[in-house]
């Protein structure tokens, strides 16, 4: 059965065992034995963010439902239309909404070894070389409940950086702006929350 | 090489010289019954003068060759997601080639919105990666600003149900090879990808996002292209290395492909009409993954 088979067949919970099935065993073959504490915690706190996510996506699901439904359109206007009004719902939504709400302090520990051990080392220089040119302005304005400015580019994302990554539903996604993870909305390109400090310096 | 079968290229140089000086455009395309034809542009959607120049040149060039369909590799709209925006840097541009009833088929780079595969225009029909079949040619359009394990099992996926009958041709927007110097080759995507075309049997691959043109030496049996530059350009950002095998980087350029039974040909226009590369590739029967040779 394919990935997608098995996900679509088991939903928002197989996501979710999917999501540990892939993190879990690569931790622990890290050192062939028992996880280390910081394993273990790290592991732990993959799970409750991806628990985060699972919550944000219930609410983000809700509120689109109360909208008309986004299908291929040869009108721009439509589409822009949807965006705008799926995220201004969701910030009403979600009005307390803040930075650490999903990255919490545990997952962005998490996230920075994930993130060292994926792009650290002799990996860095390539790695990093893939993400650096034309990247978005480190600078730029970001705000959790903020929109993603319209443009500004992304970054492609390191395969090695995503694989080491709790996977995510296709409503989401991770981007990188300088050192900083962010979790967006795709559909309504609302920053969802932001975990500073996680990529490795440049070095 | 021990996967794949052999490829020949035969170049045109000496055609592509005559008709560059003589500033004619003038096709070698054999226009065979059933053929596919299609032509790809990348890193075009600047609405600027250039990326128009590039469009009404390819109208031009399509009452020679009748390309059927257009794909292109990434940065489709560079100045943002408004309805303008799609106006502007799309749909104004290319008027002529979707009155015509030619269709799109886009992948996103790096500066395009991920709402984009919503745009009927642009044949995603909602997702950012997705493939199709025309004739005898499957086509992956991917999305290599997040290739995660997702998405590399749905290529592996698609690949083997393929199987080895029909040309395999992959595109996506950052090159795995590339000599330009700004971006140059995406070793990370790479370590990924090309394994999978190589276990596969990928044929040719095309990507944008240097904003150049350049034809690669085959690279464990497989053709790449890099065409960034139907709209944007870096000029003189090209240092033709021991993989390139053509390049040009002084004024914009599009391509036009036609594949036959075991041939593609390809021609690389500039936005003046000039052919800047040309050639064909010979595909050859290859064993499938299992030891067992299909065609």
């Amino acid at each position: 059965m394919s990935t997608m088979r098995w996900i679509r067949s088991r939903g928002v919970t197989g996501l979710v065992a999917l999501s540990l099935c892939v993190i879990a065993p690569r931790m622990l073959a890290a050192q062939g034995a028992a996880p280390s504490k910081e394993q273990a915690d790290d592991a732990a706190a993959f799970k409750e963010f991806s628990a985060r996510v699972q919550a944000y996506l219930k609410l983000q699901k809700t509120v689109e439902s109360s909208l008309p439904g986004l299908t291929p359109t040869d009108l721009p206007e439509m589409i822009a239309a949807h965006q705008e009004a799926l995220a201004r719902k969701i910030q009403e939504a979600r009005p307390q909404a803040k930075a650490g709400d999903i990255f919490t302090p545990a997952a962005c520990e998490a996230f920075r070894h994930a993130s060292q051990a994926a792009l650290g080392g002799p990996r860095s220089a390539n790695a990093r070389a893939y993400m650096q040119p034309g990247a978005p302005d480190p600078a730029m304005p970001l705000a959790v409940n903020g929109i993603y400015p319209d443009t500004e580019p992304i970054t492609a994302l390191p395969p090695a950086l995503l694989a080491a990554f709790p996977p995510l539903p296709g409503e989401v996604a991770y981007r990188v702006v300088g050192r900083m993870l962010i979790l967006i909305d795709l559909k309504s390109r609302l920053v969802v929350d932001v975990a500073r400090l996680i990529l490795p310096p440049a070095s | 090489m021990r996967h794949r079968g052999v490829f020949l290229v035969v170049l045109l140089a000496v055609v592509a010289l005559v008709l560059s000086a003589s500033g004619a455009t003038e096709f070698a395309f054999p226009l065979k019954t059933n053929s596919v034809r299609f032509a790809a542009i990348g890193d075009m959607g600047t609405g600027k003068q250039p990326q128009i120049d590039v469009a009404r040149q390819m109208v031009k060039s399509r009452a020679i060759f009748p390309f059927e369909f257009v794909i292109t590799l990434g940065d489709n709209l560079y100045t943002g997601s408004q309805p303008s925006d799609f106006e502007k840097d799309f749909a104004v541009p290319y008027k002529a080639l979707l009155d015509a009833g030619v269709p799109f088929y886009a992948t996103l780079g790096n500066h395009d919105k991920t709402n984009e595969r919503f745009y009927k225009p642009f044949n995603m029909n909602g997702a950012s990666y997705y493939t199709y079949r025309k004739g005898h040619v499957r086509f992956l359009a991917l999305d290599s600003n997040y290739m995660d394990p997702r998405q590399t099992a749905w290529i592996e996926a698609q690949l083997r149900e393929a199987g080895n009958g029909d040309w395999k041709i992959c595109y996506f927007h950052h090159p795995l090879y590339s000599s330009a110097t700004f971006h140059g080759s995406a070793e990370g995507l790479r370590k990924v990808l090309e394994p999978l075309f190589v276990k596969y049997g990928v044929d040719v691959v095309f990507t944008g996002h240097d904003h150049v043109y350049e034809r690669v030496h085959p690279q464990q049996g497989i053709y790449y292209f890099t065409e960034g530059a139907s709209g944007s350009l870096r000029s003189g950002n090209l240092a033709p290395s021991a993989i390139t095998a053509a390049g040009f980087d002084t004024d914009r350029s599009f391509m036009m492909v036609e594949i036959t039974d075991n041939d593609m040909y390809f021609q690389t226009i500039s936005r003046t009409g000039l052919t800047v590369d040309s050639g064909v590739i010979h595909r050859t029967i290859r064993p499938a993954p299992g030891g067992v040779a299909h065609q």
